[in-house]
């Protein structure tokens, strides 16, 4: 027998208790802005697409950073060109996805009846602006997370998926709230 | 070069994803007057729901390596290996959704809204436990067709364990908050 049930919960049990504390603080931000929320419904909606588009993004650029790392075409630096080029891309996947996905929320709500009260224009720069700083954000933290436990001899395939999701929902409310604020919505 | 293929590859399961992410909040928007009713309950939503994500994501990868470890595959399912995993997923999820609900409490009470502990905690933890049961379900069933197709598991699990773990988890906060907000 490799798998041990009691081990499995031993090891898990550190991580998933710190990222649960940085949740819950997201979740308090969340506790403290509701009324806000309540009268503007659409953002709440989007709250899960701006945060999962920003982890799914994150953890794919750790996780083509640490293969690249492994097979050495990428390098220990950041004047790396392929790391480069791969954080320019995830930008620009950010920007498309959160521009499609906007417009697809706006229509659900207004096709789905649910109150409004802003135009397609304003939310979708706040959604995308949102997305934008978010995916800038996480891709430097994809980065660090991987470069350094890279360095620090772990596998970074196991620490920049967690590290990113949860440092990214977190980020992706407090923006959130921040743009909602800049628009004045 | 490669980010071009990077593009291609990753935009269409990220679109997928974040239509994941809009029945999800399409959930959350629905809840709005259980929200209202329950102090307490929107701080659980973000941990509950990052909580299944990375206890079944790390369920399918551990599974990924056991097939490539030939421990597992399609005929062999159903085995002690799998076994031992079933139940450190269950438990962790037991475990850990009890921490949520206490946290959730402890942080509220600090910043002065209370919420009745009783009914937070058999939220948080009938919620945990019934999507844990739910994506351990979903988990064997993705993973047989994947080994049966020879596929490599690394590629599918995680997306779309973490795709489901958000809606399923979002609809069991649904499901429990109407059940146990509705006992008074």
């Amino acid at each position: 027998m490799i798998y041990n049930w009691k081990r499995i919960v031993k090891n898990c049990i550190p991580l998933l208790t710190i990222t649960i504390c940085i949740e819950i603080f997201a979740g308090q931000i969340l506790q403290g802005n509701q009324q806000k929320l309540f009268l503007i419904p659409i953002f709440l909606i989007s709250i899960p697409v701006v945060n999962g588009v920003g982890g799914n993004i994150g953890s794919i650029l750790g996780a083509r950073l640490a293969s690249g790392l492994h097979m050495g075409y990428i390098e220990l630096s950041i004047k790396d060109k392929n790391m480069h080029e791969n954080f320019f891309t995830s930008i620009l996947l950010g920007f498309i996805s959160y521009l499609i996905l906007a417009i697809i929320i706006y229509y659900i709500a207004y096709f789905g009846d649910i109150r409004l009260s802003v135009g397609l224009m304003e939310f979708a720069f706040v959604v995308v602006c949102t997305g934008i700083l978010l995916i800038i954000m996480v891709s430097l933290i994809s980065v660090f997370t991987a470069f350094w436990s890279f360095k620090k001899g772990l596998d970074p395939d196991d620490m920049v998926a967690p590290v990113v999701t949860t440092v990214g929902d977190t980020l992706g409310i407090i923006l959130l709230f921040f743009l909602i604020g800049v628009v004045g919505a | 070069m490669f980010a071009k293929e990077m593009l291609k590859q990753s935009l269409p399961l990220i679109i997928i994803c974040g239509i994941g992410g809009v029945v999800t909040g399409n959930t959350l928007g629905a809840m709005i007057d259980i929200l209202k009713e329950i102090p307490g309950l929107i701080v659980v939503i973000p941990a509950v729901i990052a909580l299944r994500g990375n206890i079944s994501t790390a369920l399918g990868s551990r599974l990924g390596s056991a097939y490539h470890l030939g421990i597992i595959d399609a005929e062999n399912l159903w085995n002690i290996e799998l076994k031992q995993n079933i139940i450190g997923s269950l438990v962790l999820s037991f475990l850990m959704s009890l921490i949520i609900g206490v946290l959730a409490y402890i942080t509220s009470l600090a910043l002065n809204v209370h919420p009745d502990p009783l009914k937070l905690l058999s939220i948080v933890i009938l919620a945990g436990v019934l999507s844990g049961l739910i994506l351990t379900f979903l988990t064997i069933i993705i993973i047989y067709f994947v080994f049966k197709r020879g596929y490599d598991p690394d590629n599918i699990t995680g997306p779309a364990l973490a795709t489901f773990g958000d809606v399923f988890s979002m609809l069991c906060i649904f499901g429990s908050a109407v059940l146990i907000g509705g006992i008074n």
